[in-house]
């Protein structure tokens, strides 16, 4: 420094400016280190999509026939308009293949069989009234309408039926006591399809992200 | 910042104003860098804007307000929330039903795993999502054992359910016994009558306590600032429910207090694609999950060896 030289020996007084001199040099160069950040992080969150909102959906995973009424879906409706093709007061003929198999005619190509361990319920008059094809009919005889099919349900799946009618089964939307507002309950076929009750796999709404990057996935699923 | 002309003063004598040229231009440099410094490390304080209003300071403890008072607050959230998320929220203060003492019963035999549950909460209940804070965690566990150590929550197969597994979701069981509200130092958390115990986003100082505390890892922190797009906040609020929580609180599942107190079912109820999930009154012996623990053959509470007495009630069918 310029005063150390003009005295021409070193000073305390020389000194502390030195070190004063280099504080200040030194803490402007963090302010500016600090202001610039040179070697700045990357952002600290990972961004995370949002959720597809058909995860948040509560619809039901069908719809049953009192749905279709209501939405007034006159081409899902056709599928229940029998004798537009069938014949009135004859019976249509059912067909197997050698392994005991229902041959689901190409007409209902959509209906998948599989009710029933290894398919075993595979006679359509099993459910469907055979002398007249727009009613059901229980096995005890009874006819049962479309829109009343929990009650054809239950006459073989009686204690699920129970717990269905108690609520224990299936799902009651809305609210939780019928005094405070409607209460809306899913018929058996608003989940299972009739022709093939189990649950299908679905695809699961993406787990937990972690707070810095996710892990790989966990190996593949193996029974133990 | 006298300091730095300091040595200089004995062979630089004094000009009439009483400094010399060089001292001044030193200390008006040194003074100019060390504000350009304390402002650049004040700089933060701009980004902040959820700031402690002076009414939230104010504000008195939850069970000490008046109706009057209460109103206030409302007020005062519903506005914080629309500068913040630009959507107009409908904040309500919801009190517990006499008679009502709510219960979750979940179906161990029907959930297929599917995680609807987990992000319909997150939707109703304005959960930050990056980072991500979830109040259902759904476990997945081989078949045979009820075995935690054992589970896995990452799983991410093609489809759910998979074979030789079953899926138990977690979240909080709303204790009758309540092992978080016990440590809370400042009773911030609490059980109302109705078995739903509650936070008080307001009062909470996030000191973490009840996290450590809760033997189901229900409780969750806010680690930063909510982060929540303005197309999903959902605008119907309560004030112990799903408004937004600030930077360094706790929150929790509360059974969607601002739905089962208005009589309807939780969000993670009516989203379940499998009818696992029960929930009503356990009072009304009418109620579907008054049935369930009457007649279903085995239910078990988690970690019942714990005495935390759960509300919250895993059954079987068959």
């Amino acid at each position: 420094m310029d005063d150390r030289s003009r005295n021409g020996s070193s000073t305390n007084h020389g000194r502390t400016a030195l070190v004063l001199w280099g504080l200040v040099v030194t803490f402007a160069a963090l302010a500016v280190f600090f202001v610039l950040s040179p070697w700045r992080h990357g952002p600290l969150l990972q961004p995370i999509a949002p959720v597809d909102r058909s995860f948040l959906d509560p619809a039901p995973n069908r719809r049953a026939y009192p749905d279709l009424v209501k939405a007034k879906d006159e081409d899902a409706l056709s599928d229940f308009d029998c004798y537009a093709c069938h014949e009135k007061g004859k019976p249509p003929t059912l067909r197997y293949d050698e392994h005991q198999r229902l041959i689901v005619p190409k007409e209902h190509s959509d209906i998948v069989m599989g009710h029933g361990e290894q398919g075993r319920n595979n006679n359509c008059f099993n459910c469907h009234d055979e002398n007249n094809l727009t009613l059901l009919q229980a096995r005890d005889g009874r006819t049962v309408k479309f829109q009343d099919s929990p009650q054809l349900c239950g006459s073989c799946h009686g204690p699920t039926y129970e717990d269905w009618e108690v609520g224990a089964h299936g799902r009651i939307s809305g609210y939780w006591d019928a005094a405070l507002g409607p209460r809306t309950r899913l018929l058996c076929v608003n989940c299972h399809n009739p022709h093939a009750p189990t649950f299908q796999g679905r695809q699961p709404a993406p787990g937990p992200h972690l707070l810095h990057g996710d892990l790989p996935p966990p190996a593949a699923a193996s029974a133990p | 910042m006298p300091l730095p002309d300091l040595p200089l003063r004995q062979d630089e004598p004094p000009t009439e104003g009483g400094m010399s040229r060089r001292s001044f231009l030193r200390t008006s440099a040194v003074l100019t860098t060390g504000l350009a410094a304390l402002a650049s490390s004040l700089k933060p304080l701009l980004e902040l804007d959820d700031y402690t209003s002076v009414q939230r300071f104010m504000q008195k403890y939850y069970k000490e307000m008046t109706p009057d008072d209460m109103a206030k607050v409302l007020k005062r959230i519903e506005a914080e929330v629309e500068k913040q998320y630009g959507v107009r929220p409908h904040v309500r203060d919801l009190k517990p039903m006499d008679g009502v003492q709510f219960v979750y019963c979940l179906n161990l035999t029907r959930c297929i795993g599917c995680r609807k549950c987990v992000h319909a909460c997150v939707a109703e209940n304005n959960q930050s999502r990056n980072p991500e804070i979830q109040y259902i965690r759904v476990l997945r566990m081989p078949h045979g054992s009820l075995d935690i150590d054992k589970a896995e929550h990452n799983y991410a197969p093609p489809t759910v359910p998979e074979k030789g597994f079953f899926y138990m979701p977690v979240q909080c069981q709303q204790c009758k016994n309540p092992p978080c509200v016990k440590v809370c130092p400042v009773h911030a958390t609490w059980q109302e009558t109705d078995g739903i115990t509650v936070i008080d986003y307001d009062w909470c100082i996030g000191c973490r306590y009840c996290e450590a505390a809760c033997p189901y890892w229900a409780r969750r922190f806010n680690f930063t600032k909510p982060e929540i797009p303005k197309d999903r906040l959902n605008p119907e609020m309560a004030y112990l429910g799903n408004r937004p929580r600030r930077q360094g609180v706790m929150e929790k599942c509360h059974f969607c207090i601002q739905r089962t107190r208005a009589g309807k079912m939780p969000a993670c109820h009516d989203v379940c694609p499998a009818g696992a999930r029960k929930f009503g009154n356990v009072l009304d012996p009418n109620s579907e999950v008054a049935y369930i623990l009457r007649t279903k053959r085995v239910f078990i509470q988690l970690k019942e060896e714990l005495g935390t007495s759960p509300r919250f009630f895993y059954y079987f069918d068959v």
